[in-house]
């Protein structure tokens, strides 16, 4: 039994659910406890200790069901049982003719005596064998289904199957031809069941691997070449990210200078002092969140980009609270609201557009920032631009770049293009770079990931 | 440390029987659960939304054991000193101050600032020790002689710092106190925490707690529920109240009634001697089920065909 929960932990873990080895000590513990008796509680038992959250609990009840259902035989063998039923009654009377002659030969092997018997139930036992010996809960990708299914076949004795066949089949007697192509029709049903339980294994145990698999490719691909449809992954890979660094870097606490003394704290603190209260200590902290200005271009230029930019814009909102995110192409817009009231897939189709395309105004948009941001702006703000400073031979005003690195806690520039192009045409990236405290090509997650982290790290420092 | 309370429970049904006699109806979830952490001595992450009843299972687990219940509410804010234990400083200060003379005496005839000390020491650290020493809830628990329930409510509401602080409590079931040292549990107590999901806990946490979700009940459960709860409703009106406060959760409402409304809703009725759902009774002790000014507008519409519905449901 040992070997079953461990390949149900397997199962659990291709599902998406962290169990660590702790885990599977606890619930190895738990079942021994409740014991195999009662599905339900067992069940419960599995859900209770393994799953960490509300959804984890479904999955682990879906994974128990999926797991522990024991029909897949004979589900799969119901019409060739049928068929076995009257093959058998044929098989009787035939048998009595070949006592008489005593001279067909007769199925040797095991299999082929289970088969003609249809006896599912140790079919299926002998199945379940030959899938543990030839290691099928390591089955993470679908191209391996008939390399699996072909070695599993062979483990429970197709070669001596084939044999009887072709022995049968040999004879002139009618009823052992007969009896031969019964068996073979047989061999068919069971592929095919074999078949069913790796692919049905696969989608167990290989759930996960194929979406990793995914992501990782995904992470690491250019954002321009990211296609629509995996605007879903990408999206909760986003979200997943921006989370992350989130609560990363949202939990740091400064001691505030004011409310209830820390008379204990305060007291170890001044022993030096001989006990005389020189430094105080407050019991009240407050939470330093970095404060965030996030500018968006939308123009025709970086139109690949975007999308994804503004996907990230809208996670960063989500998990974060004190974020003023704006879109630009000629003017400054701000979009909090629009991200606050829609899904993010709305969201972004309505300010691409509302806002999208037309060529980039880079002078203007700073004009605009400094009207409408630039008080809000001090030393603890960070602000971060995203865009390729193509500007349109237009005036690049540098003059309000430079008043924003002095004012801001920072200035990021984040160019989808690589360095190579920056002062290439009508960027004038070369122009801004002086009064960016960080100016970096970032054109995929995995490039924005490792920015954010160093933004953020420097925001709450 | 003794491992097991005198009161064992001894399978799953048992735990459903005992708990049933004692008003608490609970699925079998539940039960496996309360079982699991009884046995293993694990504690319960308890989860869930408000008013299903995950502070009643921690008070009837205690009944039932005939333990006490020490509950600890957490709070933004809360530290150790109000969780585990405080020194009594003003105690300790007065002690100070009326012992001086004493101290003086007990100097007396010492040479030197080594002689001194010595003599300071050999009575010890009279001031830490558990006569200056607050004892809060955790304190409490793991010094209760008979084991007890310990309740940990609304742990998401807290800090991470003292999420952290309560890992080394849920595993070892021990406390250090830097001046007394490592004081563990008598009796390991049965751990309850709950949490509203107001905040992701931190995977240690979670990883030490068996996981309970509690979901709200359905049509079978919640008539059983109010049966033991308000025995003196009727039959009928029971079915009607189930009937209408399920349909009113399909509604996509601020905050949907739970158990507890339920419950309250059934006594109020009770109350106003009403023996069956009418459109102007509902209407006027609908704040008793719905806390919102704007959820009660908007059951408005949907008010008649929900009574209509309750009504064939109960066979009228």
């Amino acid at each position: 039994m040992q070997q079953t929960l461990e390949d149900f932990y397997k199962v659990i873990r291709a599902a998406g659910i962290n169990v660590s080895p702790s885990d599977t000590i606890e619930t190895s513990r738990t079942v021994a406890l409740v014991g195999y008796t009662d599905r339900n509680i067992l069940k419960n038992a599995f859900q209770v200790s393994l799953a960490k959250s509300e959804t984890e609990q479904e999955l682990v009840a879906e994974c128990f069901e999926q797991f522990f259902s024991f029909d897949t035989f004979s589900a799969a063998n119901d019409p060739h049982s049928d068929n076995k039923a009257d093959g058998s009654e044929g098989a009787d009377g035939k048998e009595q003719v070949k006592s008489e002659q005593n001279e067909a030969p007769e199925a040797q092997s095991e299999l082929a005596k289970m088969l003609m018997e249809g006896d599912t139930a140790s079919l299926a036992t002998e199945m379940k064998k030959a899938a543990r010996e030839v290691g099928l809960t390591d089955i993470w990708f679908f191209t391996q289904k008939s390399l699996y299914a072909q070695k599993i076949m062979q483990k429970m004795g197709l070669r001596d199957l084939q044999n009887d066949i072709a022995a049968m089949g040999k004879g002139d007697c009618p009823s052992s031809i007969a009896q031969a192509g019964e068996l073979r029709n047989a061999k068919e049903y069971l592929a095919e069941s074999v078949k069913d339980f790796v692919e049905q294994q696969l989608s167990m145990y290989g759930r996960n691997a194929t979406r990793n698999l995914r992501e990782d490719h995904l992470k690491s691909s250019k954002l321009s070449n990211i296609e629509q449809r995996d605007f879903h992954v990408m999206h909760d890979l986003v979200r997943k990210m921006a989370k992350r660094l989130s609560t990363q870097y949202s939990k740091k606490k400064k001691q505030d200078k004011r409310g209830q003394l820390d008379f204990r704290k305060t007291l170890r603190r001044n022993v030096a002092y001989d006990g005389v209260m020189f430094e105080t200590y407050w019991k009240t902290k407050y939470i330093d969140k970095p404060r965030l200005l996030v500018m968006c271009d939308i123009s025709g230029s970086v139109q690949a980009y975007a999308r994804f930019l503004l996907l990230f814009l809208h996670s960063l909102n989500d998990v974060m609270q004190r974020i003023d995110s704006y879109v630009f192409t000629g003017n400054l817009i701000p979009v909090k609201d629009i991200f606050e009231k829609y899904p993010v897939e709305q969201a972004i189709d309505k300010i691409m557009a509302d806002h999208g395309m037309g060529g980039s105004d880079y002078g203007t948009t700073l004009l605009d920032l400094d009207d409408q941001c630039m008080d809000d702006i001090d030393n603890k703000t960070t602000v971060l631009i995203l865009g390729d400073a193509r500007n349109n031979f237009l005036a690049p005003r540098t003059e309000v770049m430079q008043t924003l690195h002095l004012r801001a806690k920072r200035v990021i520039w984040l160019n989808p293009e690589p360095t190579t192009f920056w002062n290439a045409g009508d960027s004038v990236m070369y122009k801004y770079r002086p009064y960016c405290h960080m100016a970096k090509t970032c054109n995929t997650l995995d490039h924005l990931e490792r920015m954010l982290d160093d933004l953020l790290k420097a925001a709450t420092s | 440390m003794k491992e097991l309370y005198k009161d064992k429970f001894t399978s799953v049904e048992d735990i459903q029987q005992r708990f049933e006699a004692a008003k608490y109806i609970c699925s079998e979830q539940i039960a496996t659960c309360v079982y699991i952490a009884h046995n293993l001595q694990k504690p319960v992450m308890v989860e869930g939304p408000a008013g299903v009843g995950k502070t009643e299972l921690a008070k009837t687990t205690a009944q039932i054991l005939d333990v006490p219940l020490v509950r600890l509410q957490c709070y933004e804010g809360l530290d150790e000193s109000k969780a585990l234990y405080e020194w009594k400083y003003a105690k300790q200060l007065l002690y100070t101050q009326l012992l001086k003379d004493k101290l003086s005496e007990l100097l007396e005839g010492a040479t030197g600032l080594e002689q001194s000390m010595e003599r300071i020491h050999s009575h010890d650290d009279l001031f830490f020790s558990e006569t200056f020493l607050e004892p809060r809830p955790l304190y409490k628990a793991l010094h209760e002689e008979l084991g007890c329930v310990l309740l940990i409510d609304e742990v998401d509401k807290s800090d991470p710092e003292f999420e952290a602080f309560l890992l080394e409590v849920l595993s070892e079931f021990q406390v250090t106190i830097p001046e007394l040292g490592t004081i563990k549990a008598k009796i390991k107590p049965l751990v309850f925490l709950t949490s509203n999901n107001s905040r992701e806990l931190s995977d240690a946490l979670k990883r030490r707690c068996l996981h309970l979700y509690v979901p709200y009940p359905d049509e079978k459960l919640e008539s059983r529920i109010l049966s033991s709860r308000v025995p003196e409703l009727s039959d009928t009106l029971r079915k009607e109240v189930v009937s209408f406060v399920q349909q009113v959760r399909e509604l996509d409402l601020k905050k949907v009634p739970s158990i507890s409304e339920t419950i309250d809703w059934a006594k109020t009725l009770l109350l106003l001697h009403s023996e069956q759902l009418e459109p102007g009774m509902v209407k006027q002790t609908l704040n008793v089920l719905l806390k919102f000014e704007t959820d009660i507008d908007a059951m408005g519409d949907h008010l008649r065909t929900f009574i209509n519905k309750a009504h064939k449901r109960s066979g009228r």
